[in-house]
């Protein structure tokens, strides 16, 4: 429905708290007495306020927003049932539309057992993206899959789902929650592929962090309107407008055989120094990646195939933005990879092309999980997740 | 110029209510949001619905929850549910206690006394499908005509989820 144009605060548009804000107004002006059981709730935080992000918008939130502490990557294949495939899916969508906006404003999704939960959301966010399959079922949508890089290993658990959600939160408890709370929803309508959870804390002050080799990760993402420009476009539309892609490979570390370098050999490896994240042609973390500079002997300072000499975005059109986590599921440990790009085409996947050639830190990564989702564009209350695929 | 003012505001709110309470595309849809107590003439019209969901099932007995919330100054008498399978729906409410718990037909109306909520939810007071004609598919949304004492009628939207627990028992002493 269209807002009627009066200047109510925005943060009152939003949630619980909005509806127990315009029964109290509803009390004062007409139906005395009136009283509803959310404006019975005791006080708290609006939506909009400190430890919400705003579910409705141009873009989902969970993108360009900066990263909470734990993730959880969770995918599911659809179990299709008889009839049209499309209004399926958009039932599906409705329903996880339903319970984004519940679980982001601090709600329970309906039938929730434990709402409780869901408070406080500490800056939940739900991010959806639809595999190839479910584009070509909503019959709009091209972002094709990714191909086979060089040195994959990939497990099946860990391969393109039909659905993606990525779950960020700073509390794992309502991250926790909010996970099973729509796996449950989806339960008889999908077949769980995987849920991968990842945690990270930003350096003090940066959006970088330490990855599980100790290197410090995120250096070069795209801040700002570069940022926005990579991952929404600039000027040219992803897939769809104000929509993306997220490519997600899992990467499991060899952490035994990572201890038996010594710092040199990192260094060397990343082209950045481990104990600062400065590149090796430079001496601070925010000093450009310098392929041309040389060293004392006449040598390049980072060499062709360390890591960042391959990363390095060779052109504009090449920037992809990482929001990627730690992983250790007990078995394994090492990065959940997760980039957001207008095109991966053009950024992604010629990027991941030259490393999984020649990436000297190879030697200690095993592939096992790579996919790729088409990001569905933000709405406005009303409205649904993926409504621009169906109109 | 002042009264016009009111109006505005009032009808602003009034929509701002019906699309907030929700906060969600199509969980639910309340009747029409009220102007004002005096602008209520019927009692369907008094109805605002929210969080409406039904629980899944393939075949057999259901339930259907939710807040009833009466905006009106008058008490809402809901007398009869039904929907356009012509499934058999009973107002069902829970007697006993604890691990004892059991349900049966409510006897009369259910009544919502102006200002007030009925919460129907598991455990609690609930609308049952006895016998469904058509299977409840997660996600999807079923409508429900809800039919007031003085005649009035609203359409009711409940949105479909999974749900292991509204295992309630039936009281083998309340004639079913």
């Amino acid at each position: 429905m269209s807002m009627p144009d009066i200047n109510v605060p925005r943060r009152l548009l939003l949630g619980s708290t909005a509806a127990a804000a315009a029964g109290g107004l509803l009390t004062g002006f007409g139906a005395g007495g009136l009283r509803s059981a959310e404006a019975a709730a005791p006080a708290q935080e609006a939506p909009g306020g400190p430890g919400f992000r705003l579910f409705y918008g141009q873009y989902q939130s969970g993108i360009i927003d900066a990263q909470q502490e734990h993730a959880v990557f969770a995918g599911w294949d659809v179990l299709w049932r008889d009839g049209s495939r499309k209004q399926q899916l958009q039932a599906l969508l409705q329903m996880l539309t339903d319970d984004a906006a519940r679980l982001m404003g601090g709600r329970g999704v309906l039938a929730d057992t434990e709402p409780e939960m869901a408070q406080p959301p500490s800056e939940l966010t739900l991010t959806v993206g639809l595999g190839q399959s479910l584009l070509d079922v909503a019959g709009r949508g091209r972002i094709a899959q990714l191909p086979a890089f060089a040195g994959d290993e990939l497990e099946e658990q860990y391969q393109q789902s039909d659905l993606l959600i990525q779950f960020c939160s700073q509390d794992p408890t309502v991250l926790h929650h909010a996970v099973r709370a729509v796996a449950k929803n989806l339960r008889g309508l999908t077949k769980q592929r995987f849920a991968q959870a990842g945690f990270m804390r930003p350096m003090p002050g940066r959006e970088t962090f330490r990855n599980l080799f100790g290197q410090v990760d995120g250096v070069n993402n795209p801040k700002d309107q570069l940022r926005e420009q990579a991952v929404f476009g600039d000027g040219q539309d992803s897939w769809i407008a104000n929509g993306t892609t997220l490519a997600l490979r899992r990467f499991e570390m060899d952490l035994d055989r990572w201890d038996e370098v010594d710092a040199t050999g990192r260094d060397f490896a990343l082209g950045r120094r481990q104990a600062d994240g400065s590149p090796l042609s430079g001496t601070s973390v925010d000093d450009p990646v310098d392929l041309a500079a040389v060293n004392e002997l006449g040598l390049p300072s980072i060499a062709a195939n360390a890591h960042v000499a391959l990363a390095k975005p060779s052109h504009a059109a090449e920037s992809i933005h990482r929001r990627g986590y730690n992983f250790d599921d007990g078995q394994h440990a090492g990065l959940l990879f997760a980039s957001y790009q207008r095109d991966p085409a053009t950024s992604f996947i010629p990027v991941q092309q030259r490393l999984a050639a020649a990436d000297a830190l190879n030697t200690w990564l095993k592939p096992v999980g790579s996919a790729l989702y088409a990001i569905l564009p933000g709405i406005s209350e009303g409205g649904y997740l993926g409504e621009q695929l169906f109109s | 110029m002042k009264t016009r003012t009111m109006t505005a505001l009032l009808l602003s709110f009034g929509l701002l209510l019906t699309g907030c309470a929700q906060n969600a595309p199509v969980a639910s849809q309340s009747s029409k949001a009220p102007l004002s107590a005096e602008q209520n003439s019927t009692q369907a019209q008094g109805l605002v619905a929210s969080d409406t969901w039904a629980k899944a099932a393939e075949s057999g007995m259901s339930a259907a929850f939710g807040t009833l919330h009466n905006s009106a100054d008058f008490p809402l008498e809901l007398r009869k549910v039904s929907n356009a399978q012509g499934d058999e729906i009973q107002l069902h409410e829970m007697t006993g206690s604890g691990q004892n718990m059991s349900m049966k037909q409510l006897e009369g109306d259910l009544v919502i006394a102006p200002g007030a909520d009925a919460v129907l939810a598991p455990g609690g007071n609930h609308l049952m499908f006895m016998d469904l004609k058509k299977p409840l598919v997660a996600a999807q949304t079923t409508t429900l005509t809800l039919e007031f004492s003085d005649g009035s009628s609203t359409d009711i939207d409940f949105a479909i989820r999974n749900f292991d627990g509204a295992k309630e028992n039936y009281d083998e002493h309340a004639g079913h």
